[in-house]
């Protein structure tokens, strides 16, 4: 019993690290993902961000870490920390799936909202900020919620070239204790907790945004 | 006020606007009539730049503002946020907010200043959309059939607002099929038909409607 407990607090030093993943994943995917997605409706370098996507959706988050954190420093000579690396490997590929997501949520939205910004003299990021995006946020909100969730669970993968996360720590107890069942359970135990988490924010969220009341 | 010259509209090959010519002129109301597809709503889209002309021009001194079939108004604001936004945007420091009250009132529609346009009707619906139309102060207010979907009841109400609106020097252009409607409202009417200017008569003259449904007639019977 003691063992176990000492395994579930030393698995939880791994939190801060996936936690860091996540928000910096979740903060650096939905930036890019956004501005893609609009520069892509206006027609804005749209083949670009296409072959961007399709490159992303089409090969697996384990090469693309592997390239960021250990092709990157021999072609350009620059040393990223895990972190960063994990960051910037997972906020890419978010970013993909972010910005197809906004393309459906942008084709939800009638042309003629578009057109009555327009004939109200409404300029173009006004227009964005105030009128289109706030409608596509509570039209895909769900999908973003589900996108979140499945950046959470990709995060484990920094574990393979090292990272201190929570997939880490259960793997390095289990390594140490020749014991794989009770240290791969409290790790899935964290991974869950936090995916119950993220689905009552969104629950909440998507509540208060709601302006069809049926009350 | 406003000059359409030689205007043409094609979409692929399908000639939607053959050759127009008109001159509107200050705070005059034009009733645009004409069966669907005759090019009504083309030609106000090419007057408030919605659509490019294919060849002519459209000159136009004043601000115009466009009243849509199907309203779109911006669903995630309340009535008033949806009029006051646009004029809010570009001058911060005036409080639209009165004139907007001022503007419900006269439209019967303040104690719904609050609600969302999902839990409005209809004609509560066209009163907003005419309302956010008018708060950017147009000198023309273009009105894409502005009674479809209304009932007998809605659409004199919307006879009467429309004259009101008319006494503070606004030149209109109102699209509709509906010809009894039109002729309540309009100086004139043009018949569009084709993608042409069938008709053009003075809607004051006691004989305009059937002049016009002979018109009418006549050319869906060749």
């Amino acid at each position: 019993m003691e063992k176990i407990i000492s395994n579930i607090v030393y698995v939880a030093s791994g939190i801060p690290a996936t936690l860091e993943l996540l928000l910096g994943g979740v903060v650096l995917g939905f930036t890019i993902g956004t501005v893609f997605s609009i520069m892509r409706y206006s027609g804005i370098c749209s083949w670009f961000i296409s072959g961007f996507i399709s490159i992303i959706r089409g090969t697996p988050v384990i090469l693309q870490l592997s390239l960021v954190y250990f092709a990157l420093p021999a072609l350009m000579g620059v040393r990223l920390n895990l972190l960063t690396a994990g960051i910037i490997a997972f906020g890419l590929n978010s970013s993909a799936y972010v910005a197809e997501i906004l393309r459906s949520g942008i084709e939800s939205i009638p042309k003629g909202q578009f057109e009555a910004a327009k004939t109200l003299g409404i300029p173009v990021f006004p227009m964005w900020k105030d009128i289109i995006m706030p409608q596509i946020v509570r039209n895909v909100f769900p999908a973003m919620v589900n996108e979140i969730i499945a950046l959470l669970k990709e995060t484990a993968l920094i574990a393979t070239i090292g990272g201190m996360d929570i997939m880490k720590m259960s793997q390095s107890i289990a390594a140490e204790q020749f014991e794989y069942f009770v240290p791969l359970c409290i790790a899935g135990g964290y991974y869950y907790s936090l995916v119950l988490f993220i689905e009552y924010i969104g629950k909440k969220v998507e509540k208060e945004m709601s302006y069809v009341k049926n009350s | 006020m406003l000059k359409i010259h030689n205007l043409c509209k094609k979409f692929n090959s399908e000639k939607v606007l053959d050759n127009i010519n008109l001159t509107i002129k200050k705070t005059e109301i034009i009733g645009l009539a004409g069966a669907s597809g005759g090019g009504k709503s083309t030609l106000l889209r090419c007057i408030q730049g919605l659509e490019i002309p294919t060849s002519g021009t459209v000159e136009c001194d004043g601000k115009i503002g466009f009243m849509f079939q199907d309203f779109q108004l911006f669903p995630h604001m309340t009535v008033l946020q949806n009029i006051i936004y646009s004029p809010t945007l570009k001058d911060r420091e005036k409080n639209y907010e009165e004139k907007a009250i001022t503007m419900l009132n006269k439209l019967g529609i303040a104690t719904k200043a609050s609600e969302y346009p999902y839990n409005l009707s209809g004609g509560q619906k066209q009163r907003v959309a005419l309302a956010r139309s008018l708060m950017i102060s147009p000198n023309v207010l273009l009105c894409d059939e502005p009674t479809s979907g209304l009932d007998v009841n809605a659409t004199n109400d919307i006879v009467n607002l429309l004259k009101n609106v008319q006494e503070s020097d606004i030149t209109m252009i109102i699209a509709s099929h509906n010809l009894e409607f039109l002729s309540k409202i309009s100086d004139r009417i043009i018949l569009l038909k084709n993608g042409k200017v069938a008709a053009d008569i003075d809607a004051h003259k006691e004989d305009a409607v059937n002049q016009l449904m002979t018109c009418w007639d006549f050319q869906q019977s060749q």
